[in-house]
């Protein structure tokens, strides 16, 4: 094993890291907030790639291939997009159980998670949609050499944009009026309600804020992996979620920092012992953390902590 | 407990006696239905395929060939005297399901079944076909297992993958002439089986596999995988599995700087393959059958598919529609929809296909495969010529 191939599996683990990280904030931050897993994260998320790659059409059919703007703009409109079906999400799928046993906003999540999904299947496409590469060359076919190995735009951007939407979310949080309450609404409704929160909009802010998280993280995977398809959410929202307990669920760092030794553990696994046995590794690692420290690496909800 | 008591028991035992005569009718009412369909006016026959999830597309576009030859033959005045009903199930590339499927087949009173799709699931369903003594024909499950577990029904009108991984693992060796691959399957009965033979074959032949790796089916990042390639030396890389995968697989490999031949199989034998490599890919190489666009006896079923589903046909429709008139022939021939004896006719004389003569030897598989390497040519897939 040469160093080239050490340093090129670390960058890649990173990266792979930092997609599950950007999912892996939206599901911390609605647990955070409601102490419900958003099951459904996963299919905003694949319902923001393919919003961006229909947009990018429309608009180079509209106005030609400029890139920065048609892609500036077509983020955008995968952020309004998955904005949009995560407050449906809320307002159709959960709204109404919030004060339900615990099991059935979870159940009901599980069921837009399918429903979205086939929807997504019947509708839009059934098979595999490439992203156009014209927008994701210059990011992918640029690098910055580490030593003997390299690391392309594209990698870098990703891992940026996690730092700063983590940053973000934590300054949000912990510094702003609105994050005290949201930090209320997370610790007892009923009482945030009383002293004049807007609890249902609080929430709804939430899933919205977290959607539209999701949609970005779907644009960077679908330049990342260069296809998007109906099921991509499945698996990265499995990982994200994973991510999300290993660092302290409801912990914006913690979600952070579990999604960077899942993607590290991934790529060392695949050099040691081959990608097949990923899932092993991956769940042992789980296993140990939660063994050692049942609330996460960094704990859970911080408002708790409050 | 009280009068009121007994008197609720007494109700509770009259409301269970009540549903007790109405199960009891609802089982003689149904029994009577069965008994009046005894006579049916149809022959049922079971297409089996993935129709949902990543195989979806070309699942459903094998089972939409074998629709084509239905309605063709219901046309003609159907088969033995009687229209024949498609019962068309979804396995959705499950395993699981795929038994589901089959036990539902089976209840339907189906004559016999084209299909599945999937290796992983032609597999566990032909148990079950097999035990209700029904034909099972597959137009697209290569795995050798299948008609290697001595099922006298089991028939399949494609290669199978011992005999697709030696034409893969030559070409490697004799015609590419390199001594380094590396390997990466998606760990499913049929990916990782191919990735097996061409494993062993190259091995004979004298070969090394530096690289020999699985991934999940919904795995579309590559890059760890390709830098431990990249750090191995390999002189070609093959993948065992489907074109969802396959096609960004290949897109990562080049983005990585490896410019190394990209060899795969016929999974990756799709439309969308090339729509996600593009037309200019260098060095990609597949395997696969004889190349129907240029069989002159194909023509009008590919004018015929395009005018009814308004697309190309799929990778496999030509063989969903050559099962189903191989199938429909020998029930024909044999006069009668008894497994024995169509089973019979199937295996002891050469059928007329599209895709030109085939024959059944007696296990069911083709006695010619016919496997030939194609790569990726002016926007098209194309049949690489022979020789260096």
């Amino acid at each position: 094993m040469t160093t080239q191939t050490l340093i090129e599996i670390t960058i890649n683990g990173i990266s792979r890291g930092a997609v599950y990280a950007l999912v892996a904030l939206g599901y911390t931050m609605v647990y955070g907030v409601l102490g419900m897993i958003n099951f459904a994260h996963g299919e905003i998320f694949m319902i923001g790639m393919f919003a961006c790659v229909y947009a990018l059409g429309i608009f180079a059919n509209a106005w030609g291939d400029q890139v920065l703007l048609n892609l500036g703009l077509a983020i955008a409109v995968a952020m309004i997009f998955s904005a949009a079906y995560g407050y449906a999400n809320e307002r159709i799928a959960y709204r109404r159980l919030r004060k339900a046993h615990v099991l059935a906003p979870l159940t009901s999540a599980i069921g837009i998670s399918t429903f979205l999904q086939y929807f997504i299947f019947l509708t839009v496409s059934r098979d595999t949609v490439n992203f156009p590469r014209y927008y994701s060359d210059y990011l992918t076919s640029h690098h910055v050499h580490i030593g003997p190995a390299e690391i392309t735009y594209l990698q870098l951007a990703i891992l940026g944009l996690t730092l700063v939407i983590m940053a973000g979310l934590f300054y949000l949080i912990n510094c702003t009026r609105l994050g005290i309450a949201l930090r209320a609404t997370a610790q007892d409704q009923l009482m945030a309600s009383l002293v004049g929160i807007p609890v249902n909009r609080i929430i709804a802010f939430t899933f919205i804020l977290g959607s539209a998280l999701a949609a970005i993280a779907g644009v960077m995977v679908s330049m990342y992996d260069n296809v998007l398809v109906f099921d991509a959410g499945y698996r990265v929202g499995l990982k994200a979620f994973t991510a999300a307990i290993l660092g302290g669920i409801g912990n914006v760092p913690g979600a952070v920092l579990g999604a960077l030794i899942l993607g590290l553990t991934e790529a060392l696994t695949t050099l040691q012992f081959g990608s097949q046995w990923n899932d092993v590794t991956t769940f042992v690692v789980l296993m140990l953390v939660l063994l050692l420290r049942p609330r996460g690496l960094l704990g859970e909800r911080v408002a708790d902590k409050v | 407990m009280g009068r009121g008591g007994l008197h609720r028991n007494v109700r509770k035992l009259s409301l269970l006696l009540i549903l007790g005569v109405l199960f009891t009718a609802g089982v003689v009412l149904t029994g009577c239905q069965k008994g009046q369909n005894a006579a049916p006016t149809t022959i049922k026959i079971g297409l089996a395929g993935a129709q949902t999830g990543s195989d979806g597309q070309i699942g459903l576009s094998m089972l939409n060939g074998s629709k084509i030859a239905i309605d063709e033959w219901n046309a003609k005045g159907g088969l033995l005297g009687k229209q024949i009903e498609p019962v068309i199930l979804d396995d959705e590339a499950s395993g699981q399901k795929a038994v589901t499927v089959a036990q539902s087949l089976i209840d339907a009173g189906v004559a016999a079944v084209i299909g599945h799709f999937n290796s992983g699931c032609t597999i566990p369903a032909s148990r079950h076909y097999n035990d209700a003594k029904i034909v099972e024909i597959s137009p697209g499950s290569t795995n050798p297992t299948y008609t290697e577990q001595g099922f006298p029904y089991a028939f399949r009108i494609c290669g199978r993958d011992d005999q697709q991984g030696v034409i893969i693992a030559a070409f490697l060796h004799d015609q590419l002439k390199v001594n380094k691959i590396a390997i990466l399957d998606d760990k499913t009965t049929y990916g990782e089986g191919l990735a097996n033979v061409v494993e062993k074959e190259f091995k004979a032949k004298g070969g090394t596999v530096v690289m020999s790796q699985g991934i999940g089916k919904d795995d579309r990042d590559f890059r760890a995988n390709l830098a431990v390639v990249k750090g191995s030396g390999a002189e070609a890389f093959v993948w065992g599995g489907m074109y969802g995968q396959g096609g960004p697989l290949c897109v990562q490999l080049r983005q990585a700087g490896l410019t190394i031949p990209f060899v795969s199989d016929d999974g990756c034998q799709d439309q969308a393959f090339l729509d996600t490599v593009g037309g200019k890919a260098q060095n990609v190489y597949l395997s696969f059958g004889k190349d129907f666009n240029t069989i002159p006896a194909a023509q009008p079923f590919l004018i015929k598919y395009k005018e009814t589903f308004g697309r190309e046909v799929g990778a496999y429709s030509v063989y969903g529609y050559d099962a189903a008139n191989v199938l429909f022939t020998a029930i024909e021939k044999a006069q009668s929809t008894d497994a024995d004896k169509v089973a019979a006719v199937m295996k002891g004389q050469p059928f007329d296909t599209v895709m030109g003569r085939i024959e059944f030897d007696s296990k069911g598989d083709l006695k010619e495969a016919g496997y030939v390497i194609w790569t990726v040519k002016d926007d098209k897939l194309q049949v690489l010529p022979s020789g260096p």
